[in-house]
């Protein structure tokens, strides 16, 4: 009941944040030098034709007029027009580009949590040992490292060196992604790269705490075996701050994710709203910008949900309340 | 003293770490006048050249502009905008988050608010999106901007720093006394929490870093023809199969500098929490 209310609550919030960030995405992008029109007809156009333009497309209307207007076009689901794409509507080739970045970061997730579950707890367990010495600065570099930077090196060796995977990840044209499934690797190693030092870090050192705590020592001191000890009941525990720690680098995974497409010429979301910026695209910037916000938010939303779901001493507090 | 001596005695990655960071320091300040080159300067003769050929120690680009020379030029660059946003946003932090923690109430719910709403956006977003709606990064502008885009963290750090010693008894004594709250703010709470604000400072400087590289990286950064190690990278991606010198040195010299300053920032860490 309890977790009802809050997950109302917190969703009223996220509603107020997207309503907030939508004004300004949408002030910051039209004080933008530059003017509309005469990026549509080009500098030839004569002043009579500009004008006739911007009446016609109401870009002469005061802002909130035409806040209101581009903001009731996305509630009914309109995004708007490209002008850089001359008009083509923007929800044809945002979504299959979304697709696309969902696709490469789901790829990404499912090779760095286990990964860095894995060795942080094998750091965790071994703590102050070689192999932690080794997993902590290993993970300590490559967390330090810009996507762009591991993703260099990764293209040195598999796919200039080994030549396993393609330099860049293009999708042949007339071809989809799923037949081309071998581009989403080396991007989403660069990704995982940057994940992997985080979440290890956080997973050795909640492994760490939970080792040392009363109920471990008393479960090996029955005599239950090591490993029993390690899956059964100490990692159940100690896996509860790891989450939070996902949830809170999703944000750090989309601004990674347009580091990654731009480097990989990967065809996703990131790399759509780097061209948007590149060629002044204002419609199809806010529309991107939006759409990243809401899906961070959403996101963030699900992970506190989910910590409050998994940990059972916030689900007990709530119900005590 | 002795005691930060005997901590780095101990820690020989603080050493390295330190070692690479003063390296940098050294060629960003004395490197320009060490290479024959210039920065701009196109030796037409030798397009992506190898390292070693003709005085390019590290090889040249596609326009045959010295790699060794730009990397310098860059490390000035680098530095200078990491360092202004490390000091700015953490100084705009403690300026939010201090006033949000100390007056409490509704202008903490308030600031908090904000922060909330400012957090919805990842900062890399925040800052390319402002940067390439401006266009033509300057310093003061990418430092500026990227500091903005860190607020929320760095207010976090201060305001919680803050509450930990706002309830002590030399703060009851200053307020008795009747000092102003900027006084008390300043004078007797900041020299207090200085050290988890420290900590946080020198690991904001390796975030800039990583920061300003990507933006670099993604053409929203420095404008040509100021080299900017990120820029670097992207602009000689397409020859990276003739002459991968000229993507991977530039890259080399990123990962070498975050990673000294995180070795840096680790070890002020392990210094300052274990003196308090």
């Amino acid at each position: 009941m309890n977790i009802l209310k809050t997950f109302m609550r917190r969703l009223g919030s996220l509603i107020v944040t997207l309503v907030v960030m939508s004004v300004v995405i949408f002030v910051l992008v039209e004080i933008m030098p530059g003017d509309v029109a005469e990026m549509i007809l080009g500098q030839s156009a004569t002043p009579e034709s500009l004008e006739a333009l911007r009446e016609a497309r109401g870009l002469n209307d005061p802002i909130y007029q035409r806040y209101a207007r581009w903001a009731g076009g996305i509630l009914q689901g309109d995004l708007g027009e490209s002008i850089y794409m001359r008009g083509v509507a923007i929800n044809s080739i945002l979504w299959r580009r979304v697709g696309h970045s969902v696709l490469l970061a789901f790829t990404a997730f499912i090779i760095f949590v286990p990964l860095s579950i894995f060795f942080g707890v094998l750091a965790g367990v071994k703590a102050k040992k070689l192999t932690d010495s080794i997993i902590s600065f290993f993970g300590l570099a490559t967390m330090a490292l810009p996507e762009f930077v591991s993703g260099v090196f990764l293209i040195g060796l598999f796919a200039v060196q080994l030549r396993v995977f393609p330099i860049v990840s293009i999708i042949p044209i007339g071809e989809s992604i799923f037949s081309n499934l071998n581009i989403l690797i080396l991007p989403a190693l660069s990704i995982t790269f940057v994940m992997f030092g985080y979440i290890s870090r956080m997973q050795r050192s909640s492994m760490i705490l939970v080792l040392n705590s009363d109920y471990i020592r008393a479960a090996t001191l029955k005599g239950m075996p090591y490993k029993y000890v390690i899956f059964r009941h100490a990692l159940k525990n100690a896996l509860l701050p790891t989450i939070t720690i996902i949830g809170m680098n999703m944000g750090w995974l989309f601004g990674g994710l347009i580091v990654v497409e731009t480097l990989f010429a990967f065809p996703g979301m990131g790399s759509l709203l780097m061209t948007a910026i590149r060629t002044r695209d204002v419609p199809l910037i806010e529309a991107c910008v939006l759409l990243i916000t809401a899906i961070f938010a959403i996101s963030t939303l699900v992970t506190d949900m989910l910590y409050g779901l998994l940990n059972p001493r916030i689900r007990y507090q709530g119900d005590a309340q | 003293m002795k005691y930060i001596l005997y901590q780095l005695k101990r820690s020989p990655l603080a050493i390295l770490g330190i070692a690479i960071l003063l390296f940098w320091i050294f060629l960003a300040i004395f490197g320009p006048s060490l290479t024959p080159f210039t920065h701009t300067e196109m030796d037409s003769l030798h397009q992506m050249a190898a390292p070693g050929v003709n005085n390019h120690v590290l090889g040249t680009d596609s326009l045959g502009r010295d790699l060794l020379t730009r990397i310098i030029v860059g490390s000035r660059s680098i530095l200078t905008v990491a360092l202004l946003t490390s000091i700015a946003s953490t100084f705009f932090g403690i300026i939010v988050g201090f006033s949000a923690g100390y007056f409490g109430g509704a202008i903490d719910r308030a600031v908090l608010r904000m922060l909330d709403i400012m957090m919805a956006i990842p900062p890399l977003v925040l800052a390319m999106v402002v940067l390439g709606v401006l266009g033509g990064s300057s310093i003061m502008s990418l430092s500026l901007i990227v500091s903005i885009a860190f607020i929320p963290a760095t207010a976090r750090v201060s305001r919680g720093s803050l509450l930990t010693c706002k309830s002590s008894e030399y703060v009851d004594a200053a307020r008795i006394r009747g000092e102003s709250h900027l006084y008390i703010m300043f004078v007797e709470i900041l020299p207090n929490t200085i050290g988890p604000i420290i900590v946080e400072a020198t690991a904001r400087f390796a975030y800039s870093i990583m920061m300003v590289a990507s933006l670099g990286f993604l053409g929203v950064g420095l404008q040509p023809p100021t080299p900017d190690w990120g820029m670097m990278v992207i602009e000689n991606r397409p020859i990276i199969t003739d002459a991968p010198w000229a993507v991977f040195y530039p890259a080399l010299a990123i990962a070498s500098l975050v990673i000294s300053i995180s070795l840096f920032s680790d070890f002020v860490s392990k210094v300052l929490i274990h003196e308090q």
